[in-house]
């Protein structure tokens, strides 16, 4: 969309105000769990978003990334009392290092199979992950220890501040992905994601960018396995490397729209607000609605609009106001 | 230590026919519509509980139920290419993995409202019956599975060269473009595609009935199998993915005998990133393509 540089600073801190009074207007710790969620999803899908979304290069395994950064901070944490905001970091040099050689496999294979591929080297690690009993306590896994209020270990009193050390994850992720969308490499991904075989032909080094940014992607969607860890105070394997994880990551930035800034996060306040709805009505007695919804609304956006919520927001926009056809 | 050794080669080789059924399935989707159908599993899901409930309502052995499974999802693998599949077809590829990807996903969880999550079994009368040659122990209903899926394969091979109907979708297979220029109607080919697909699915179901349980996450046991051996056998072809499923189901059953008993997976996917690393193209492949 076309908005003046003003009004798009304008907009972005009437933004900005929300989101950090949100917390103080909002008391109920439910509602603030919800926000939460819907942050740190929203950033996860951003995080798949520059591999998934701009090169097209479907995975459905990032929760190999998840996990890395939940591991690595957490046995950091527990067994040298290291605090999460260092293992933070070296989580996400794991995830990074981890996506060379998983990337070299996995990138062999294009389209559907690359997906699979994917799929293949999370679970692999999560059966790993189910084998390390020395070290990462195997399939009961562990508690993180609760020290109260202990911001320099990542452990807050006061739910909201959780809610600010998400929101600064999400921010970083979407600067992060507008620096790529305005550079070269921005271009290359999309030229990747178009026609891989006609990117090369005109000299973009297709292996090498797609390896960087799944780097950047895998960086990032590890610090969102340390931070969801230290939310909950829990990690086993099953949670760090859950295939929801990885379903999630791609769900929100396809409905959103996928290949767009801010479809991630539009996708995932849809699709998490429907689940806390449903919660709220049905209980969670009913297991299996909320992935059946999900699935429908996945099915819908497919099969009437590829672009996502992005997508069609714009079309009705230029419909409406008759300025020019949605596309050319 | 060689019995033990024969043991599990034959335990891996009974289960690997019914991963043939379901990669045959995939394999066979993949080479003729060019999708992978992500949904394979939810498929076997269903047939393990059409021949569940027929077993339990009007106590219809689950072998027999195969006649009842395989036409249901034969129909079924029809309606979903004509409504669903046909319209996301084309040089696209996040539609297609998400459509059935999302088509999975609903199975499953539709699955779960509906049957819960509890463990569905049936017992026959051949349920618990083995034979005992030399030292070594053969299920028999793992035996029969395995003899009808070896059965149906061979058939879908006599289908697939010597029908015009069959000959009219490995064309399509091999070239799609060439194949539509000498007359062939994709549509009619892509439909017979999918729900024969679907129907080896549903046997896989009904001849797993008689020693698995049905449960709404069991498709995903034979989905991940399916894949790796698909990957492994080259893709699109059928005689490779058969072969390759064999020897899925001999590598997790080694695995699980001489590494420990959650380690069949491990093994499985070992192969797959070996096959990925060193002949990318899978084992089938010809040389110089």
């Amino acid at each position: 969309m076309q908005t003046s540089g003003n009004m798009k600073w304008l907009w972005l801190a009437i933004g900005a105000i929300v989101m950090l009074a949100l917390p103080q207007l909002v008391s109920s710790s439910f509602a603030i769990d919800i926000f939460i969620r819907i942050l740190l999803f929203s950033f996860i899908g951003v995080a798949w978003n520059l591999m998934g979304g701009y090169a097209k290069q479907l995975s459905l395994g990032h929760a190999a990334y998840f996990g890395l950064g939940a591991y690595t901070s957490t046995i950091m944490q527990v067994n040298y009392g290291i605090s999460p905001w260092i293992g933070m970091i070296a989580g996400g040099v794991v995830a990074t290092l981890a996506s060379l050689p998983i990337g070299w496999l996995c990138f062999r294979l294009r389209g559907p199979y690359f997906t699979i591929a994917t799929i293949a080297t999370a679970q692999v690690l999560m059966l790993i992950f189910l084998k390390f009993r020395d070290f990462a306590w195997g399939a009961e896994g562990t508690t993180i220890p609760n020290l109260g209020s202990a911001p320099l270990m990542m452990q807050f009193e006061e739910k909201s501040s959780y809610y600010y050390v998400v929101l600064g994850l999400l921010v970083v992720g979407l600067w992060i992905t507008h620096q790529i969308e305005k550079s070269w490499i921005g271009y290359y991904l999309v030229a990747i994601g178009e026609d891989e075989d006609a990117a090369e032909a005109i000299g973009v080094n297709a292996p090498k960018v797609k390896r960087d940014i799944y780097m950047i992607s895998a960086f990032l969607t590890a610090l969102a396995g340390t931070f969801y860890t230290q939310y909950i105070y829990f990690i086993d394997p099953a949670t760090a490397f859950s295939f929801s994880v990885s379903i999630e990551a791609a769900l929100v930035s396809i409905v959103g729209g996928i290949g767009t800034l801010w479809g991630p996060v539009i996708g995932t306040v849809l699709l998490e607000t429907t689940s806390a709805l449903l919660q709220s009505w049905l209980g969670s007695s009913v297991g299996g609605i909320q992935l059946t919804v999900y699935s429908l609304i996945l099915m819908a956006v497919i099969l009437w609009r590829p672009t996502g919520l992005i997508g069609f927001a714009t079309d009705v926009y230029h419909r409406t106001l008759r300025r020019k056809p949605a596309r050319a | 230590m060689w019995e033990t050794l024969a043991q599990a080669v034959i335990n891996g080789l009974l289960i690997g026919g019914i991963y043939a059924l379901v990669s045959i399935g995939v394999t066979l989707i993949f080479g003729v519509v060019k999708i992978v159908n992500f949904a394979q599993g939810e498929f076997v899901m269903l047939g393990m509980y059409i021949s569940f409930f027929l077993a339990t309502q009007f106590g219809i052995d689950p072998l027999v139920s195969l006649v009842v499974s395989m036409p249901v999802l034969f129909v079924a693998g029809v309606l979903i290419q004509h409504f669903l599949i046909r319209r996301v077809l084309g040089p696209n590829d996040m539609p297609q993995i998400f459509l059935t990807f999302a088509l999975s996903l609903l199975l499953l969880n539709l699955s779960l409202m509906l049957f819960s999550a509890n463990y569905r079994t049936v017992h026959t009368s051949y349920s618990d019956e083995a034979w005992h040659i030399g030292g070594l122990y053969i299920p028999v209903a793992k035996l029969i599975a395995f003899a009808v899926a070896m059965a149906l394969s061979g058939l879908l091979w006599v289908f697939l060269h010597t029908t015009d109907l069959g000959r009219a979708m490995r064309a399509a297979s091999q070239n799609r473009d060439v194949a539509m220029l000498m007359g062939i109607n994709p549509n009619r080919v892509f439909a017979v595609a999918f729900g024969t697909a679907l129907a080896l699915a549903g046997a896989a179901g009904s001849l797993l009935m008689p020693f698995y349980s049905a449960y709404p996450f069991v498709g995903q046991v034979f989905v991940l199998m399916a894949f790796v051996a698909v990957v492994m056998g080259t893709l699109g072809n059928v005689m490779g993915a058969l072969v390759a499923s064999l020897m899925m189901g001999i590598a997790e059953s080694l695995g699980i005998q001489f590494v420990g008993a959650d380690s069949g997976l491990i093994v499985v996917f070992a192969l797959l990133l070996l096959t990925l690393a060193f002949r990318p193209s899978g084992l089938g492949a010809r040389r110089g393509r």
